[in-house]
């Protein structure tokens, strides 16, 4: 009797542990978001002092230990970035019914993209750019070039791949596929938002208005394009903004004027001598993933159909620097060799 | 990396982590427990009366609970007023989560009123503990006559018929976030708000068996097995229903002749040869269906208490199981580079298991509070006046026959 009364104060001992534990934390969790908030605030305002100061005092808060913010980094910068994603040009917000966007031709701009793949040639160059004008912080990406293979080892005699399983010869292509958000003319992301913080402009940008954003990650899983991404420094969701900031002061997206190739060009879809309109009228385009019916406003030139609608399995990802560090496919590839083969995936031996 | 836990390094990541996995199990749990109060309350079954004060308690204690493994999953928590200010109705399935959260809250605090005013007075007059809060919690009301205790079971009656809709509605509104996201090739299916509210049930059923007979030991009370057996039969029932809903997810998500290339890929993939195939066919399917399933068939099991505690817990399992399912292996699935995305959730920190135990830990505290607060022990119910002769009788009658000390009365009430 008295072991269990033993027992029975240890099992309340430890549950009100826990639960006055997770009180706490949640507390201070509340604590430092809201000394966050009201710096960001600030921020908004373009008082950034506070918001250095937060960083300055507690560099680690969001236990991202990798950027340091500070002067050189632009963070501090009076008219501070975030502000600059403020609609100067009063553009008008949507938050839902989509159709409303049909009679185009009577807005004034349509901004799109056009990716030419015959253009690109995997030098990253527009993953950096975007990087340095966007502080996009370590390891998420708002722009990424993925390198991939389609195809298989086709088993074969006489082929020129030797391996443990047999010969091989390969009958595989390889191209690079610049992702971005699509900017969707009928984007879930925006729809499934609880409290309207991401919105659909009229001129076709499709943008967060962060101090709103309650980081609730809906947006992020309902993208089916991973265009979204938590921002570890703000922790909001966040993704490309087709540089609202260049674009409403006359300049080009920076992914665009840093590419080497000339393979992504922007541009107004309702001008119909813009390039893209051009561009779109000459060649045939496709778009990524065309059956969730997103109706995607990033138009790509030579898309190889298994990688825009299948996406998952009917390719390789080779060069994961801009894939996940947490996917099989990352394990596959820093551990063993992948062979494609009519069977499905094998995994060969080193 | 956030908070120094969840791993979010990746492009890919899971971003919904363990406590969106709670959520729906909280929520489920709350649907299946209230349900249970309303077979006293809607159906009338005599044999649950003693439990339905009981389930409507702890139904609230999880109500209360369950908004907290959203705002422990959200980034930004302080802001979760923008909901009320400029929530996005009816657009965004999430956008309904505060208003029918707020109004079953309004619901469930008209049901604890009603289902305990008679009690409360009568306590109150008798002074019988907390005489003070007795008196409070009865809100003015100084009716104990038997004919006021008859007119709160009819308006208990329609308050829990609402309230059965209120908790197919809380509940499958969750299912319906996971249902109409359309970029997860797992969770796009008209089936998940049904497949959510049956295990729902099956959930509920388990977790009042065990919290019953778990009361009734610590308050050294005999367990009045018609009522625990009773429970049994329905969870056995609503446990077939579960392996229906189940066989027919599993025939339209994994066959692939029978569905879209991306959801049976990854269906297989995943649950069938994957990383999740233990928790899907162990846990899910053989911990949570099969081992109730089994333990039915079995005489000795279904009869002994033991056996009822080890379908109870093991449905328990299955069905936090199913919701792992559903939250964590459809965020697997990649949407745009090749292969899985792997997932690890942390002990302790943001998004952690330390965070679920503390949210079980805060409802049972204020389950525990609620227990104290409102006199729903069966042995601690005082009759109306007009009750109180007749029981009294009884009780003469009985004791001249010479039984034993133990008495059951007409509501199925154990007296000793
Ligand atoms: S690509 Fe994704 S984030 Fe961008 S608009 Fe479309 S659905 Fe939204
Ligand atoms: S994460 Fe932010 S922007 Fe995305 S749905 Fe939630 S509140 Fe809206
Ligand atoms: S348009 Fe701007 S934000 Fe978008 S990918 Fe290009 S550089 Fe990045």
């Amino acid at each position: 009797m008295a072991r269990r009364h033993i027992l029975r104060q240890m099992a309340i001992a430890a549950i009100s542990f826990s639960a006055a534990e997770t009180l706490l934390q949640s507390a201070a969790r509340a604590k430092s978001l809201t000394v966050l908030a009201a710096a960001r605030r600030k921020q908004w305002t373009g008082e950034n002092a506070a918001v250095m100061q937060y960083y300055r005092t507690k560099p680690k808060w969001a236990s991202w230990t990798v950027p340091q913010l500070n002067v050189r980094d632009g963070w501090s910068e009076p008219s501070g970035w975030m502000s600059k994603i403020e609609n100067s040009r009063k553009v008008p917000y949507i938050h839902d019914n989509f159709n409303r966007l049909l009679p185009v031709t009577k807005l004034p701009h349509h901004w799109v993209m056009v990716i030419d793949l015959r253009r690109c040639i995997g030098c990253q160059a527009c993953v950096v750019s975007c990087k340095s004008e966007n502080n996009v912080p370590v390891g998420v990406y708002r722009t990424w070039v993925q390198v991939v293979e389609t195809g298989a080892m086709e088993p074969d005699a006489q082929g020129t791949v030797v391996t443990d399983r047999g010969t091989f010869t390969p009958n595989v292509k390889r191209f690079s596929l610049p992702r971005l958000c699509n900017h969707c003319d009928a984007p879930p992301c925006v729809e499934v938002c609880p409290v309207k913080a991401t919105f659909k402009r009229e001129d076709g940008l499709v943008l967060i208005d962060y101090p709103k954003c309650l980081g609730c990650g809906y947006c992020i899983n309902a993208c089916p394009y991973d265009a979204r991404f938590f921002n570890p420094i703000q922790q909001t969701a966040d993704k490309c903004t087709f540089c609202v900031q260049r674009l409403d002061r006359g300049l080009l997206p920076a992914c665009v004027t840093s590419c080497v190739g000339r393979a992504r060009i922007f541009g107004d879809l309702n001008d119909p001598n813009s390039e893209v309109s051009r561009l779109i009228a000459r060649y045939p385009t496709t778009h990524l993933k065309t059956t969730m019916g997103t109706k995607p406003q990033v138009f790509y030139i030579d898309l190889d159909g298994v990688v825009a609608e299948d996406g998952a399995d009917a390719f390789n990802t080779l060069y994961p620097y801009a894939v996940g560090t947490n996917t099989e496919e990352y394990d596959d590839l820093t551990g063993k060799v992948l062979l494609q083969t009519p069977m499905g995936k094998e995994r060969g031996t080193r | 990396m956030l908070h120094g836990s969840l791993i979010q390094s990746g492009l890919e990541n899971v971003y919904w982590g363990v406590m969106i996995v709670t959520y729906p199990y909280i929520s489920g749990l709350v649907a299946g427990s209230f349900v249970v109060s309303s077979l006293s309350h809607v159906f009338h079954q005599k044999l649950f009366d003693d439990l339905a004060p009981l389930a409507v308690l702890v139904s609230f204690a999880l109500l209360l609970a369950a908004p907290l493994t959203v705002l422990g999953d959200a980034r930004q928590p302080i802001n979760f007023w923008e909901l009320l200010t400029r929530g996005h109705w009816p657009y965004s399935p999430i956008a309904f989560f505060i208003l029918i959260w707020m109004a079953y809250i309004v619901l469930m605090l008209f049901e604890l009123y009603f289902a305990f005013r008679a009690q409360n007075v009568r306590h109150w007059v008798q002074s019988q503990g907390h005489s003070r809060l007795r008196r409070f919690l009865t809100l003015g009301s100084r009716d104990a006559s038997l004919a006021g205790e008859k007119r709160d079971k009819r308006i208990l009656m329609i308050l829990s018929a609402m309230g059965i809709l209120m908790a197919f509605l809380f509940h499958g509104y969750i299912g319906f976030i996971f249902g109409s996201t359309k970029a997860r090739p797992l969770w796009a299916t008209p089936l998940m708000p049904v497949l959510f509210i049956v295990s729902a049930m099956v959930s509920g059923i388990a977790l009042m068996w065990v919290v019953y007979v778990l009361v009734m030991r610590f308050s050294h009370r005999p367990v009045h097995r018609a009522l625990a057996d009773g429970l049994l039969r329905y969870l056995v029932l609503f446990v077939l229903l579960d392996l229906y809903m189940d066989a027919v997810d599993f025939l339209t998500s994994a066959i692939p002749a029978y569905t879209q290339g991306p959801t049976s890929q990854g269906f297989q993939r995943i649950l069938m040869t994957g990383p999740n195939s233990g928790i899907y066919f162990g846990l899910q399917l053989g911990v949570g269906l099969g081992v109730p399933l089994i333990g039915w068939i079995i005489p000795q099991i279904r009869r002994s208490l033991a056996g009822g505690a080890l379908m109870s817990l093991a449905v328990l399992i299955g069905v936090f199981a199913m919701r792992w399912d559903v939250v964590i292996a459809g965020q697997e699935q990649s949407k745009i580079s090749s292969n899985l995305v792997t997932v690890q959730i942390p002990w302790t920190g943001f998004d952690s298991v330390q965070t679920v135990i503390g949210v079980f830990a805060v409802a049972f505290v204020v389950f525990m509070v609620l227990a104290w607060a409102f006199p729903w022990q069966s042995w601690n119910q005082i009759p109306a006046m007009e009750h109180r002769e007749e029981r009294e009788g009884q009780i003469l009658s009985q004791s001249a026959q010479g039984t034993n000390s133990t008495i059951t009365t007409k509501g199925g009430h154990v007296l000793s």
